[in-house]
């Protein structure tokens, strides 16, 4: 289980991330990547972005982050200029950044350290983490050891623990099984739930966007815009398996999936 | 645990079986190393070879002779001394200046050139200058030793630090990195693997600077005792020193791989505790 309900409580996020694009295009050399494109990821809300590969889907992460500047435009986040790596996100992508000569617990320690918490509570926090993901008991386990599905979870935990505001999730479960991916979409759900920060997520599955999503955004190829935005009005708490039934469902894929169709 | 079958663990027979074949080769080696004893005691005795080659027995007789005598002591203690403080010095200043020009890639560039043209050249044709410099004293061959281990693991970490993972660093800042945090938590972990090559691979290179130093000029030291057996045609003697050089090496050598392990574990980290381990709780 990747959020255990009696724990989760105390990670409630205080101030989720607003996150403003405004105008903002990348280029690379002579190459237009993305843009322009202006888009507003409300506090607190669970976004989805779609679209073709090469649109600048972890682009516009990357933005957000802070790890890559804008050619023009600029991202503002909780109304601060990103001019530089943004500490408040948790960056989650498909890679595993574990450091192989730490043990899981001093990986989910990593930016506690870096943050300068208390002994203490560096401790406390990473075994509540792990606890979180379902990794009690791997704690002195090194990264090699673990499969895939449980390195995913110790760089989940290694974001729980430090709190942070927003969390970004480029195509996280893009290299786990079907089963494996559903059960991590219920337990992302509820993390959101619990914690109530805003949660950016670039996928290619309309399924998992849909499911997950308060809103799907639909960019066109490169130079990758917002071509469309779809709000998804199914009812929370929502059952991931349940939920694929509900006949609005299969209206939503139609509409994202033509949408991004025209795109070829 | 059901996460516990996630676990690649390999089964607990195949290392029984790992074990046994070590056995076999180490049983294989002693028996290949009495042989060659063997072989060479023979042909010393059948042949008279005694000048050239020497025999086991004599080098073992020399060997109690330079014991008895109180020399090997003092001469093993000097250079055991001289290529000590000559490793740490070159593997120190090597690990400094290695790191500073791998991790500025911009200093990296500009000093690459310098350090490769001294690198390239012989530096045995160095000694003579180096008693110019530093005297027929220790200093010398400390001086000779920190020189040669400096360019091994100078080049090593150079090349560890250039390694190190970008992608990795730019995450690291996101988690709330500083830059001394980049360094010693990524960038020097990270190129741990490469500057213990550079170690292992320069530790014998200190003994060579040590007994090069002593061939040119010295009053004591194993390196000395060689040259001197040498003019006086002494084969055993030499043989001796030889021996006591290998014994020497192979003992430090020990002794770097053992640290190495113990900073290295999660390299050899043994998946099937782990999972016995996660069982258990």
């Amino acid at each position: 289980m990747l959020v255990a309900t009696s724990d989760t409580k105390a990670t409630a996020v205080r101030n989720p991330g607003e996150i403003v694009f405004e105008n903002v295009s990348v280029k690379f050399g002579a190459l237009h990547a993305m843009g322009p494109t202006s888009l507003t990821v409300r506090a607190g809300e669970f976004l989805a972005i779609v679209g073709p590969s090469g649109c600048g889907k972890s682009t516009l992460l990357n933005l957000v982050a802070g790890t890559l500047p804008p050619s023009t435009g600029q991202v503002r986040y909780n109304g601060r200029v990103v001019d530089g790596p943004n500490r408040d996100v948790g960056y989650i992508t498909q890679r595993n950044y574990c450091l192989p000569w730490r043990t899981v617990e001093a990986n989910v320690q990593l930016p506690l350290e870096f943050r300068r918490f208390p002994p203490a509570e560096i401790a406390a926090r990473a075994a509540r983490a792990l606890r979180q993901v379902g990794l009690g008991g791997f704690e002195k386990a090194y990264p090699r050891q673990l499969s895939g599905g449980m390195l995913q979870r110790v760089m989940i935990a290694r974001t729980l623990a430090y709190e942070p505001a927003t969390y970004l999730m480029d195509e996280p479960f893009g290299s786990l099984d079907a089963q494996l991916r559903l059960r991590m979409h219920a337990e992302l759900l509820k993390l959101w739930q619990d914690t109530g920060a805003t949660f950016v997520f670039v996928t290619h599955d309309l399924h998992e966007a849909i499911t997950l999503a308060d809103r799907v955004v639909v960019m066109s190829g490169r130079p990758g815009k917002t071509k469309l935005v779809v709000n998804i009005d199914l009812p929370r708490p929502r059952d991931v398996v349940d939920i694929q039934a509900d006949p609005v469902f299969g209206v939503y894929f139609k509409t994202l999936w033509h949408a991004l169709e025209i795109e070829g | 645990m059901t996460e516990s079958a996630e676990l690649q663990s390999s089964p607990r027979a195949g290392g029984v079986l790992e074990h046994a074949k070590r056995r076999g080769v180490l049983y294989i080696q002693i028996l290949l190393l009495v042989a060659l004893i063997a072989i060479w005691q023979g042909v010393a005795d059948r042949f008279d070879t005694e000048f050239w080659t020497s025999s086991p027995l004599s080098i073992l007789a020399a060997l109690f002779q330079w014991y008895e005598s109180g020399q090997l002591v003092t001469d093993l203690q000097l250079t055991l001394f001289e290529a000590g403080i000559g490793f740490v010095l070159g593997s120190i200043g090597g690990g400094v200046v290695g790191f500073v020009l791998g991790w500025v890639r911009k200093l990296g560039d500009i000093f690459e050139p310098f350090v490769l043209s001294i690198y390239t050249l012989p530096k045995i044709a160095l000694a003579p200058l180096f008693v110019l410099w530093f005297g027929i004293g220790p200093l010398n061959k400390v001086m000779f030793s920190a020189l040669l281990v400096f360019f091994m693991v100078f080049f090593t970490t150079f090349q560890g630090i250039r390694q190190v993972d970008l992608d990795l660093v730019a995450n690291a800042r996101l988690l709330g990195a500083r830059r001394v945090d980049i360094w010693t938590k990524i960038a020097i972990p990270y190129s741990a693997v490469w500057v213990f090559t550079g170690l292992r691979i320069s530790l014998p290179y200190a003994l060579i600077g040590t007994i090069v130093g002593e061939f040119v000029a010295a009053q004591a030291g194993v390196g000395f005792r060689i040259k001197e057996a040498t003019t006086y045609f002494n084969t055993a003697e030499v043989f001796a020193g030889l021996v006591v050089l290998m014994a020497i090496s192979l003992l430090l050598l020990g002794v770097l791989s053992l640290i190495e392990r113990r900073v290295m574990r999660w390299q050899t980290a043994d998946t099937v505790s782990i999972s016995d381990a996660a069982g258990t709780t």
